[in-house]
C-alpha cells in the first residue's frame, strides 16, 4: 500500500506565558491510501494538534511531514494553501462555512478557486450537486446556512470536503456537534467515501466513531502510545458492536 | 474592538471640540473683532477736504445730527501708486490700489498689532501696514522703507502687520499704513495734498439713516456701514465657513462610524451575553456592565481627544486670526470641556441604544447570535455557481451585497469627501475662468492697465475719450493697433414710485463690439434705456419694463428698465454704451481694456503686454486671467482650501478604511480562518477585503460624480451672492481633475489603507477554525 502521510520526530511546542509546552514530542506515523485511522486520547493530549501539523493548517516546530511524497513541513504558505485546495478535504466539529453563500456556493468555492480544476462553473455546480444528492443534503442546496440542521450542513461540509477530489480527508470531531441520529448519518457517509478510495484521518472522542475506522492511533501528552487494527468495516451492526467492544477493552488497557 | 472605539471617540472628540471651536470663532469672530476695535456704526469719508471742506462745517453738520454720539476723524493722505514707495533701493511695483496713510495721534478706532495688542502709538521713524502693503514683497519687521514722493523723502522701518476691523487684507484692497504724527506731518507735503486730501469720519451714532440721508446731499462724500465692512472678512470667513463645514463632515463621519462600532462590539459579544444570561444576571446587570465598560473607554477617549483638538483647533483658528483678533482661550478651553462631555453622552445614547437589544433576547437567542454553525442570519445574495465573476471579485461584491448597511456607511463617508474635493476643484477652476469675465464686466480684450496715476487723471480729465483716444493712438504707433475701453462708475439715486435708493451706474466709454449679457431681458440700445441688477431692482420695487428715473449730471432722466444683469464689479444700473455723461462726477473705474486687433495668439499677446508696459512705464499690465485672478484672490484661497481638503480627505479615508477594516478581521476571524483551512491563499484573502474598498469607493465616486457639479454651484452662488450681484453661475469644471485625479485620489487612499490593513488578515491561521468560539 501506498503511504499517503508520513511523520517522522515531529515536534510541536507553544510558549505560553514564557513556559514552553510541548504537545507533540518525537511523533512518527504512517497513514496509507484507503485507510481510515482514528486519533484518540484524552482532552489535551494533543490530537488536534497533531491534525492541523499533518495537514499543514500549523507549523510543525521540528520533524519531517510528508504528504503524497512531499515534505510538507517546508512548504511556504502559498504552496501549503494550494495543497490544502487541491489535494485535501477538512471536516470541523463546528460545521463552519461562509455565512454570505448559500449552501451549494459553499460546496463549490473550493472547486472555483482550485487551478487545477479546469471545469467550468457550472459543472462545479453539477458536481456539487451531485454530491449533495449522493449525501441526501441537495434539497437545501439554495437555502442559506442559516436554515438547515445541523446534520444537513455537516453533510453540506463533507461536500465541500470532497468537490476537489482530495487525496485525504481530515476531520476533527466531525461528529461533536450532533446528535446521535445525525451523527450516525454522518458517520456512514464517510465510510462510504472511505470505501470508494478517500483516505481519512479523524479525530474523535467517541469509541462509536472510532470502531467504523481500520486503524486507531491513542496519544497521550504528544505521544502515540498505543496503535489498534480494526480492519475494514463493512457496515454491519453486529460487526460494528464487535469492533466496539474489541476498541473498548483497548482503551482501557490504555487507560482511557 | 475596544481599542479601535477607542481610537474612534478620540477621534470624534477632537473633531467636535475643533469644530464647536471653529464655528465659535466664525460667529462670535467678526462680533467680537469689532467690538473689541470700537468699531463705529459708520465711516463717511470727505474726498478733497481741502477744497470740498475747508472750513469743516460738513463735519460739523454730521456732528450735529440726531442719535451721533461719537465722532473721530482721521486725515488720511493717499499715495496714488505702489511706486512713492522704496524698498532695498528699488520702487514697489507691487499692489495696485492706493496706499492709505494715518497718523498715529489721529486714531478713529482701535488697530491691533501681531500680538493682539491695541497700537496706542507708533514710534518716530516706524510704521505698521495692513497686508496688502506687503504683498509680492519680502518685506520684515525691521526692513526699511522709503517714501519718495517729489520732494518728500521720508525713511520709516517696518514695525509689523497691523489688524484693522475697517481694512481688508484681500490683495486687491486699499494698503494701509499707520505712522507716527511728526512722520504724518512730514509726509502732508503740498505734492501729495493737493489732491489726496481725505477726511474719514468714524461716527458712532443710533440712527444711521439719518448720516445715510445727509451724505446724499454732497456728491464728494463715500460711506461705509459697519455692515459693508464686515464684507472685508468676506475670504476670512469663507476659509472659516469651508473649515467648519470640514469639521462637521469628519464629526459626522466619526459619529456614524461611532455607532456603527458600539452596535458591531456589542454584536460581538452576545456569546458572552449569553452565557451570563444563562447563568442568571439579569438584563439590567448585563446593560450596566456594558454601559460602564462604555462609560470607561468613552471618557479615556473624550479626555484624549480633548487634547489632541488643541492642536487641531488652533490649526483650523491660524487661517483665520491673521486678520483678526480673536477672545481669549477660555472660551475655548470651556468649549472643548463642553465637547468632550457631549461625546460622553453621545457615546452613552448609542450605548443606551445598541444594549437594547439584550433585553429582547433569551439565552438562547443570544447565544445564536454568535459566529458559527446554524446561528447566523446573514442571507446569501448571489449565486457564485451562476457568477461569471472572478472568485476573489465574486466573494468582494458578495460581501458588500450582504451587507448594505455596513458598506452604505463607508459609501456615504467617501461620497461627502469626494464631493467636498471636486467641489473645491470646480469652484477654484470656475474662479479662474475666462467664462466668469461678462461678470466683471470685461469686453473682448487681452490686456488691462490697472495704473492708478492713468485711472486717476482719466477720473479727473473732463474728456475721457479724449484719453481713449491718446491710448489707441500710442498703441498704433508702437505698432499693435487695437480699441481701447473703460467701465466707469458714479453713485446716484435711483427712483421707482415712492421708493429711492442709491445705487452705482456703469458706462463703458471706447469702441467695443460687446454688449452687456443679460440674465433676464436685453442690454441697452439707446440713452432711455439701462440694466439693473436684481438686488438694485429689489431696492426700488421695479421689475423689467418698468420706468424709473435718476439724477445723472444734474438733470431728471427717465429710464425704461430692459434687462437684468449680474456683475462683481458694477452692482446696480447699466447704461447704454453711448449714454453721454456730461459733467457728472466719477467715483471709480476699472481700468482699460485693450483689444489687439488682428486676433494676436497668446504669444503674441504675452509680448503686446510688454510692449504695453513700456509704452505707459507701468508694470499694472495684467492679461484677462490675470485680472480675473486680481480680483478674485479668493480663488488662491480656495485652491489652497482644496489642497488642504484633499490631505484631509486621504487622513480621514485611510482613518475609516484602516479602523472600518480592522473591525471587519476581527468579526470576520473564523471566517477568514475558514478560508485557509480549505485552502485559499492569504493574497486571494487580502485582494478579496481590499476589492469589498475599492467597490465601496467606486460606487461613492459615481455618486459624487453626479452629485458635485450641484452642489459646486449652490456654494458658488452662495459665495458669488455675497462678494458681487451675481446669480446663476454654472461652475466649470477640470474634468481631469474631477473625474480622474480627485477620485483616483480616493480609491488609491482607499486600497492602499484597505490593502495595508488587510496583510493582518496573515496573523490568522489556518488552525484558528478550531480555538474559534
Amino acid at each position: 500500500m501506498n503511504t499517503v502521510l508520513q511523520t517522522k520526530g515531529l515536534c510541536k511546542t507553544y510558549i505560553v506565558n514564557k513556559r514552553q509546552n510541548n504537545v507533540l514530542k518525537n511523533v512518527d506515523l504512517s497513514i496509507y491510501e484507503g485507510e481510515m485511522v482514528a486519533v484518540m486520547g484524552p482532552s489535551g493530549s494533543g490530537k488536534s494538534t497533531l491534525l492541523y501539523c499533518v495537514s499543514g493548517m500549523d507549523k510543525a516546530t521540528a520533524g519531517r511531514i510528508e504528504f503524497n511524497g512531499r515534505d510538507i513541513a517546508k512548504c511556504k504558505n502559498k504552496e501549503m494553501a494550494r495543497i490544502r485546495l487541491d489535494e485535501m478535504g477538512f471536516i470541523f466539529q463546528q460545521m463552519y462555512m461562509m455565512k454570505n453563500l448559500s449552501v451549494l456556493d459553499n460546496i463549490i468555492l473550493p472547486a472555483v478557486k482550485s487551478k487545477k480544476n479546469k471545469d467550468s462553473r457550472k459543472v462545479s455546480e453539477e458536481k456539487g450537486r451531485a454530491l449533495m444528492r449522493k449525501l441526501g443534503v441537495d434539497e437545501v442546496a439554495s437555502n442559506d446556512i442559516n436554515e438547515v440542521s445541523g446534520g444537513q450542513l455537516q453533510r453540506a461540509c463533507i461536500c465541500r470536503s470532497m468537490i476537489n477530489n482530495p487525496k485525504m480527508i481530515f476531520a476533527d470531531e466531525p461528529t461533536g456537534a450532533l446528535n446521535r441520529s445525525s451523527s450516525d448519518e454522518v458517520m456512514n457517509e464517510l465510510i462510504a467515501l472511505n470505501r470508494e478510495g478517500t483516505t481519512i484521518m479523524c479525530v474523535t472522542h467517541d469509541p462509536k466513531v472510532a470502531a467504523r475506522c481500520s486503524r486507531v492511533l491513542y496519544l497521550v501528552d504528544g505521544t502515540i502510545v498505543g496503535t489498534k487494527e480494526l480492519g475494514k468495516f463493512d457496515g454491519d451492526a453486529n460487526e460494528l458492536r464487535e469492533r466496539k467492544r474489541i476498541l473498548n477493552t483497548w482503551l482501557m488497557e490504555q487507560g482511557w | 474592538m475596544n481599542i479601535i472605539l477607542l481610537l474612534f471617540i478620540i477621534l470624534c472628540s477632537m473633531f467636535a471640540s475643533a469644530s464647536l471651536n471653529n464655528i465659535y470663532a466664525v460667529n462670535g469672530g467678526i462680533d467680537h473683532f469689532f467690538e473689541v476695535s470700537d468699531a463705529p456704526d459708520i465711516e463717511v469719508t470727505i474726498s478733497d477736504t481741502g477744497i470740498n471742506d475747508p472750513d469743516g462745517k460738513i463735519e460739523a453738520a454730521f456732528r450735529e445730527l440726531p442719535g451721533v454720539r461719537e465722532i473721530r476723524t482721521e486725515r488720511i493722505l493717499i499715495f496714488f501708486s505702489s511706486k512713492y514707495f522704496q524698498y532695498k533701493g528699488e520702487k514697489l511695483d507691487t499692489f495696485v490700489n492706493p496706499a492709505y496713510a494715518a497718523s498715529d495721534s489721529e486714531m478713529g478706532m482701535n488697530y491691533f498689532d501681531e500680538d493682539n495688542n491695541v497700537i496706542e502709538h507708533v514710534e518716530k521713524g516706524y510704521f505698521y501696514s495692513n497686508s496688502p502693503f506687503l504683498q509680492n514683497t519680502d518685506i520684515k519687521k525691521g526692513d526699511e522703507v522709503t517714501i519718495a514722493v517729489g520732494d518728500l523723502n521720508l525713511k520709516l522701518t517696518y514695525a509689523g502687520r497691523l489688524k484693522s476691523a475697517f481694512h481688508s487684507n484681500e490683495d486687491s484692497a486699499n494698503a494701509f499704513l499707520l505712522l507716527n504724527h511728526e512722520d504724518f506731518e512730514t509726509a502732508s507735503v503740498e505734492d501729495i495734498l493737493h489732491m489726496q486730501d481725505y477726511t474719514v469720519m468714524y461716527v458712532h451714532t443710533d440712527d444711521v439713516k439719518a448720516v445715510e440721508d445727509l451724505a446724499k446731499d454732497y456728491s464728494f462724500i463715500y460711506l461705509s456701514t459697519q455692515e459693508s465692512m464686515r464684507g472685508n472678512f468676506l475670504y476670512d470667513m469663507l476659509v472659516a465657513y469651508v473649515l467648519m463645514a470640514i469639521s462637521i463632515v469628519l464629526m459626522i463621519t466619526a459619529f456614524v462610524v461611532l455607532h456603527f462600532t458600539i452596535s458591531f462590539t456589542i454584536g460581538e459579544e452576545f456569546r458572552e451575553i449569553g452565557i451570563m444570561k444563562a447563568v442568571g444576571i439579569s438584563n439590567t446587570e448585563i446593560r450596566k456592565l456594558y454601559i460602564v465598560k462604555y462609560l470607561a473607554i468613552a471618557v479615556v477617549g473624550a479626555v484624549i481627544g480633548f487634547f489632541a483638538s488643541i492642536p487641531l483647533n488652533n490649526m483650523m483658528l491660524r487661517s483665520i486670526s491673521g486678520n483678526m483678533v480673536f477672545g481669549d482661550d477660555g472660551e475655548t478651553l470651556t468649549l472643548g470641556i463642553i465637547s468632550s462631555v457631549m461625546i460622553v453622552i453621545i457615546v452613552m445614547f448609542f450605548c443606551y441604544l445598541c444594549t437594547r437589544k439584550i433585553k429582547k433576547l433569551s439565552p438562547i437567542d443570544a447565544v445564536r447570535n454568535g459566529e458559527t454553525g446554524e446561528r447566523f442570519k446573514r442571507m446569501s445574495i448571489m449565486r457564485l455557481g451562476r457568477s461569471r465573476l472572478p472568485s476573489t471579485v465574486f466573494l468582494g461584491m458578495n460581501d458588500v451585497a450582504s451587507a448594505p448597511a455596513r458598506f452604505t456607511i463607508i459609501t456615504i463617508v467617501f461620497t461627502l469627501c469626494i464631493i467636498i474635493m471636486t467641489s473645491m476643484s470646480s469652484i477654484a477652476t470656475t474662479l479662474q475662468s475666462p467664462s466668469l469675465r461678462r461678470f466683471f464686466d470685461i469686453p473682448d480684450s487681452e490686456a488691462h492697465i490697472l495704473d492708478t496715476e492713468m485711472l486717476a487723471r482719466f477720473m479727473m480729465d473732463k474728456d475721457p475719450e479724449g484719453l481713449i483716444s491718446d491710448i489707441e493712438t500710442k498703441l498704433a504707433d508702437n505698432g499693435i493697433p487695437g480699441h481701447c475701453t473703460i467701465s466707469v462708475n458714479f453713485v446716484e439715486n435711483i427712483t421707482h414710485g415712492e421708493k429711492t435708493a442709491t445705487v452705482s451706474f456703469t458706462s463703458r466709454k471706447g469702441y467695443t463690439e460687446n454688449r452687456l449679457q443679460c440674465d433676464e431681458g436685453s442690454a441697452p440700445v439707446n440713452d432711455s434705456e439701462i440694466a439693473m441688477t436684481k438686488t438694485a431692482m429689489e431696492k426700488i420695487g421695479c421689475g423689467i419694463g418698468d420706468k424709473v428715473t435718476a439724477q445723472i449730471d444734474g438733470k431728471t432722466r427717465e429710464f425704461i428698465v430692459t434687462g437684468s444683469y449680474s456683475s462683481f464689479v458694477s452692482p446696480g444700473v447699466w447704461l447704454y454704451e453711448g449714454f453721454d455723461l456730461g459733467e457728472q462726477n466719477l467715483n471709480g473705474c476699472i481700468g482699460f481694456n485693450i483689444h489687439f486687433d488682428g486676433n494676436p495668439t497668446d504669444e503674441e499677446v504675452k509680448d503686446n503686454i510688454e510692449k504695453v508696459k513700456d509704452i505707459f512705464d507701468t508694470e499694472k499690465v495684467f492679461s484677462t486671467s490675470g485680472l480675473i485672478n486680481y480680483f478674485t484672490g479668493m480663488s488662491e484661497t480656495i485652491t489652497s482650501i482644496k489642497q488642504m481638503m484633499m490631505i484631509l480627505t486621504i487622513i480621514v479615508t485611510v482613518l475609516v478604511v484602516v479602523l472600518m477594516e480592522r473591525s471587519f478581521i476581527s468579526k470576520e476571524k473564523s471566517e477568514i480562518a475558514l478560508m485557509k483551512a480549505i485552502g485559499i491563499s492569504d493574497r486571494d484573502i487580502i485582494r478579496q477585503h481590499t476589492l469589498r474598498f475599492a467597490i465601496v469607493s467606486f460606487f461613492a465616486i459615481i455618486i459624487a460624480s453626479v452629485a458635485f457639479l450641484p452642489v459646486s454651484n449652490l456654494i458658488m452662488n452662495f459665495v458669488c451672492s455675497m462678494i458681487g450681484d451675481v446669480q446663476g453661475i454654472k461652475c466649470d469644471y477640470a474634468p481631469l481633475e474631477v473625474f480622474v485625479i480627485l477620485p483616483a485620489v480616493l480609491l488609491l487612499s482607499a486600497v492602499i489603507g484597505s490593502y495595508l490593513t488587510a496583510l493582518y488578515t496573515r496573523t490568522i491561521k489556518a488552525s484558528d477554525t478550531a480555538s474559534i468560539e
